[in-house]
């Protein structure tokens, strides 16, 4: 202690400096990930990672390699903008590995036309609309007395809607 | 600088003028440094070469330009998009990449909205008196709005948020803190702490979908072309159709993000 120099508290201080930058370098390498990209600031390999996500949906085009004849209606007629999906469902809860697992049933819970044809002022205009009363009721008779929803279909084909 | 230490701390009058005249020079030559540094610094070039960096409007100099039309005047409020959006991204009941909400304005000026579970499920017949008392009602769908000056990408501490050559904005679920920064920073609200994951969420405009050459799910199940994906650089897109014709808008334009979300028909109500 009594020989220790006049300057041996800078010295300390140079040392503890000197581990710091150190220990900072060794974090910063181990905390940086491996592809990052220092210009734009991310991770590139998080591109290749969200690309490599699972699809659900096909669209209509891997619904036509099976259902060809569904597909050719559907296109001729009033729903061809229509994606199979929209009522079937996703894609991948009917087939795995070009092979189908379960049925594209449709889901009933929305009451299925009405789900997009029931009446209502938010409804663009010049779109078909349904209801007890309302427009395309007026129009045709027989809408008055189809008053319980889910009986659309027993005159109206989904695929071939304006019959 | 270093001369100017025993100065200060012994307070010696040997020297003091030197030392202030060496100060104020380092100041100076440090403020000019500075000063040429960042006019015409490395910042300069950065700007033109990093995607990430703001720039004024559209029409940005890349392969690609991707953008998305919604057209409130199209949209029939059936939550189709709503349901395909959560079956294809897996996202949880309760949080919502895309909703839709529903305005009813009244004569008198009143502006009603609601999302019941984001639209999900369709909407519930609009009651008597209110639709006595509307001037027009109308489904809007939101979303995330890619940005080209995207907030949360501003804000995000570690790099998880980040804008893509193409335009996307992602997460990187690896890297993301789940801090929720990006949460308070988005003014649309579009982003979301996913509880499943514990990290940030929000649309991709489902990015892995659109590397494989198909639509976004929400896109695909529209059944009144409301929504609409493409690239702006495609002359056939029908995107790039409707951007030419200039009578989209943007959301929030004061909050100069310059969103790649664009509305057709968006009454001046919709906030």
């Amino acid at each position: 202690m009594i020989n220790s120099s006049p300057r041996s508290h800078l010295y300390r201080l140079g040392i503890l400096l000197a581990v710091f930058f150190v220990v900072a370098a060794v974090a910063r390498q181990w905390a940086t990930p491996a592809s990052w990209n220092y210009r734009d600031w991310y991770r590139t390999d998080a591109l290749r990672d969200t690309e490599l996500l699972p699809l659900a949906y096909g669209g209509n085009e891997s619904c036509n390699g099976c259902h060809e004849k569904a597909g050719q209606t559907m296109r001729a007629r009033e729903h061809k903008g229509l994606s199979c999906e929209s009522c079937h469902g996703a894609l991948a809860d009917h087939v795995r590995a070009d092979k189908k697992f379960a049925a594209a049933k449709v889901d009933p819970s929305r009451g299925q036309c009405l789900n997009c044809h029931a009446e209502d002022i938010n409804k663009p205009r010049g779109f078909p609309l349904f209801s007890k009363e309302g427009a395309i009721g007026k129009f045709v008779p027989k809408h008055k007395e189809s008053s319980e929803t889910g009986r659309c279909l027993k005159c109206h084909d989904p695929h071939d809607p304006k019959t | 600088m270093e001369n100017m230490l025993p100065n200060t701390s012994d307070g010696s009058v040997d020297g003091d003028h030197d030392s202030r005249r060496e100060f104020l020079k380092h100041l100076l030559s440090g403020t000019a440094t500075a000063t040429v540094l960042m006019v015409f610094g490395p910042g300069v070039s950065k700007v033109s070469a990093s995607h990430n960096q703001p720039r004024q409007g559209y029409n940005i100099q890349t392969e690609h330009e991707f953008a998305y039309v919604i057209d409130v005047n199209r949209c029939i409020g059936c939550g189709n998009c709503v349901r395909a959006c959560a079956r294809e991204n897996a996202v949880p009941p309760g949080v919502f990449r895309t909703w839709v909400e529903r305005y009813v304005v009244t004569n008198d000026g009143h502006v009603y909205v609601e999302s019941p579970d984001g639209g999900r499920e369709g909407f519930e017949e609009i009651n008597a008196e209110l639709r006595k008392a509307a001037k027009f009602s109308l489904t809007v769908p939101k979303m995330c709005n890619q940005c080209m000056d995207p907030p949360c990408v501003q804000v995000c501490p570690v790099g998880a948020r980040f804008r893509t050559p193409e335009g996307f904005i992602l997460v990187d679920n690896d890297h993301c803190l789940g801090c929720a920064y990006c949460v308070q920073a988005c003014p649309y609200g579009a982003t979301f702490i996913n509880p499943v994951k514990k990290v940030s969420d929000k649309c991709t405009w489902c990015y892995h979908r659109v590397k494989k050459g198909k639509l976004p799910a929400c896109v695909t199940v529209c059944p009144n072309k409301a929504r609409l994906f493409g690239d702006l650089k495609d002359p056939e897109s029908e995107v790039t159709k409707i951007f030419k014709e200039d009578k989209w808008m943007i959301l929030k334009p004061a909050m100069d993000t310059v969103p790649y979300c664009f509305y057709v028909g968006l009454p001046r109500e919709v906030i």
